[in-house]
């Protein structure tokens, strides 16, 4: 690990400040648990370290109706895991952060860092991304909404401006509605995701979200229009989970093969439904 | 430059000064001399860190040295009471040779230490969740996990009754 100066600052204005100016040689540290390793496999060597988890404020969770569930940048997924609102609400979210490495990981690892490092495979990123979730972030300008949709840009590029924080992820709440969260791994803890992925039946609507199928989480906007407003039978499943298979575009790693991630898309597509329609 | 920090490890105040490049399992090792927690992976995949740190299990190895101000730390040589008795966990381990190299040993101990506080009685399938953030080479599971299901049976979240 290189030499850097490290910062705790007290308040969001301070670190707001302090990234106005060092920006660019510097690194948002929250749980930790994927910075420290890049900063140890010298992938990163940022001059300033900024650990915002002395700011009061950000490790909180809200909710209500009207505005959802308002989730702070230094839960953790462990925390998100346990709340009685994601449990209500939004058990598929606390099912994939729970899926996020180790008990140990997961007492420090945050789902706001997981959708800021912007992995392909992030857990947490198809549960927020088929919900329509808001990413909310603040700068030198001023708060800024984010919807997730643009927020990823491509393997670890996000909409975040090299002066913003993200202070917290707003996630809708549509009453009644149901998810499915499903993770293909080799292991079942500690391991990243071969492929992820979420349904929500919102209603007549379905929001379906996959990850590690392509460079960000991916919505799959052409199997959604198919089944909107449908009554789901076996067919249409059938249709929809081919249909699902065209929209992503896996690559070959080492935890699979591309054709592999492909056929298990439309099998999650296809158990997914079928655990919903019931 | 050196950030002063002030914490509590197995109780003892301690105050350092460290490096920020440096992680919060090398100051235990190297400055306090505490060997128990090791360095396996240092990814945060294997566990042979865990120490409890504000009374959740975290690998050392993922947390910044700075970060440790005003932190109250346990590691597995905070186990034993001060007489130097083990504590139930130990023993269980000891007398159900739930280990071999021991390399794994002090991780897996703090971890099956803050399950049993947190569930004081918890299931076999719940044990192996608890400690599927540890990895063990060479004694193989079945041991370790009898020894926590028999803690699990005698005590009262790992404290003597």
């Amino acid at each position: 690990m290189k030499q850097f100066n490290y910062l705790a600052p007290k308040s969001l204005p301070e670190a707001l400040a302090f990234l106005a100016e060092h920006g660019d040689s510097a690194v948002v540290f929250n749980g930790g648990t994927d910075v420290v390793v890049r900063l140890r496999d010298n992938l990163i060597a940022p001059e300033y370290v900024i650990d915002i988890k002395k700011i009061p404020g950000l490790d909180t969770i809200t909710f209500d109706e009207k505005t959802g569930l308002t989730i702070g940048a230094c839960v953790t997924m462990n925390e998100i895991g346990a709340n009685e609102f994601v449990q209500k609400y939004y058990p598929y979210l606390g099912k994939a952060a729970l899926s996020v490495g180790s008990k140990q990981v997961r007492n420090r690892a945050t789902c706001i860092g997981n959708i800021v490092n912007a992995s392909p495979l992030a857990d947490t990123g198809t549960p927020l991304l088929a919900n329509d979730a808001v990413i909310l972030a603040e700068g030198p300008e001023g708060k800024r909404e984010i919807p997730i949709r643009e927020f990823f840009i491509f393997v670890r590029k996000t909409a975040l401006k090299k002066d913003e924080i993200v202070t917290a992820i707003r996630v809708p709440y549509h009453a009644g509605s149901e998810g499915v969260y499903t993770k293909i791994s080799r292991r079942r803890e500690v391991d990243l995701s071969t492929v992820c992925a979420t349904v929500v039946r919102d209603g007549d609507d379905w929001r379906i979200a996959f990850g590690s199928v392509a460079p960000t989480p991916l919505r799959l906007v052409k199997t959604e229009e198919l089944l909107r407003g449908k009554k789901l039978d076996g067919a249409l499943i059938e249709q929809a989970a081919e249909l699902a298979k065209t929209e992503v575009a896996p690559i070959d790693d080492v935890r699979a093969s591309k054709e592999y991630r492909v056929t298990i898309v439309g099998l999650i597509v296809k158990r997914s439904l079928e655990a919903l329609a019931k | 430059m050196k950030y002063q920090v002030n914490f509590f490890v197995n109780e003892e105040p301690v105050e350092l000064y460290v490096d920020a490049n440096k992680t919060m399992l090398t100051v235990l090792r190297e400055e306090l001399d505490l060997t128990g927690a090791k360095e396996g992976c240092g990814a945060g995949e294997c566990g042979a860190c865990t120490v409890i740190m504000d009374g959740k299990p975290v690998n050392a190895c993922l947390v910044l040295a700075p970060e440790l101000d005003g932190k109250h730390i346990t590691t597995v040589e905070g186990l034993a009471d001060r007489k130097g008795n083990l504590s139930p966990l130990q023993e269980a381990f000891i007398k159900h040779a739930a280990l071999q190299c021991g390399f794994c040993t002090p991780g897996f101990l703090m971890t099956a230490t803050a399950l049993l506080k947190e569930n004081p009685h918890p299931t076999r399938d719940e044990i192996k969740a608890g400690i599927s953030g540890n990895l063990c080479r060479c004694t193989g599971y079945k041991r370790i996990i009898e020894a926590i299901e028999d803690v699990a049976a005698h005590t009262e979240g790992g404290e003597r009754k």
